[in-house]
């Protein structure tokens, strides 16, 4: 159920962004080869940086909306 | 470091408590909410991602980590075999290097970064072994002459190798190995190491793991 709030939304995307690199994570640290580890550092690593940006910019986002208001 | 399951443990909490904020982002508006937020959505995953790398990390040190790759069993089965004068087999069975990080310990460069540099060119090697041509095993070559600086890590200072009878026969040889002039490998003297083309007339050593 996405939010109409941006700031909401935002957050929400971060979220999902998030949980699916943990799902990632969790997946690779199950695994022994090189590829696990090469998914665990690419992909795993890729969508953590994604989702903490987002989550990140949601906050500078909101910070400015609020002085502008 | 830190047990595999202890750090799923993490992430599946972490999962859960990023799932409140998905499904009820509203929470957020309040002061605690953002400090639940902030953790959820930035200090637990940064947590879990280091612990989680560390771990990876660790773990790619391991000997069964290096073997895991079909073209490096060849290199297995020649720790394993029963000659002293196989360089590789000899460290390895008689641990003078930990049995369990055996190809580490040898192949990791005891320089600055070091440990950064062998982590790339296992990088490489994945590299090539997924997307490029891969030599058989017996032409897999090193990518630069293996350095005296590795060995001397450990023996350097040992009475066996700062007193050897072979060592101090020539007042010049022990200068020109801990300068590198001299290969401690290449030179003829402990030369055998892998050979891993003549395994299959080999003797192996049934011993422990």
């Amino acid at each position: 159920m996405p939010s109409t709030s941006p700031l909401e939304w935002k957050l929400q995307l971060s979220g999902i962004i998030l949980i699916l690199g943990l799902v990632v994570e969790s997946l690779c640290l199950l695994g022994h080869g090189p590829i696990a580890f090469l998914l665990f550092v690419g992909l795993g690593g890729a969508l953590f940086a994604v989702g903490i940006l987002l989550y990140l910019y949601s906050l500078v986002g909101a910070k400015v909306e609020s002085s502008k208001q | 470091m830190m047990p595999a399951f202890l750090i799923l443990l993490l992430a599946v909490f972490s999962i859960f408590l990023i799932a409140v904020f998905v499904f009820r982002p509203q929470i957020t508006a309040t002061r605690g909410g953002k400090m639940t937020a902030f953790v959820a959505l930035f200090a637990l995953p940064l947590l879990c991602f280091g612990m989680g790398a560390s771990s990876k990390l660790e773990h790619a040190k391991s000997t069964e980590f290096c073997l895991s790759c079909h073209i490096m069993e060849p290199y297995g089965k020649s720790l394993r075999v029963d000659d002293p004068q196989h360089l590789a087999a000899a460290h390895f069975q008689n641990h003078r290097v930990p049995a369990n990080e055996a190809c580490y310990t040898c192949h990791t460069n005891y320089a600055m970064f070091g440990a950064i540099k062998a982590k790339l060119s296992g990088l490489r090697h994945v590299y090539v072994y997924y997307f490029g041509k891969p030599p058989a095993p017996e032409n897999i070559k090193l990518y630069e002459p293996y350095n005296n600086r590795e060995c001397l890590h450990c023996h350097a200072g040992a009475r066996s190798f700062e007193e050897g009878v072979v060592h101090t026969a020539d007042p010049e040889l022990l200068p020109a190995l801990k300068a590198n002039k001299t290969s401690c490998i290449s030179s003829g003297c402990h030369g055998v190491v892998h050979d891993v083309a003549s395994l299959k007339n080999a003797k192996f050593w049934k011993g422990s793991n």
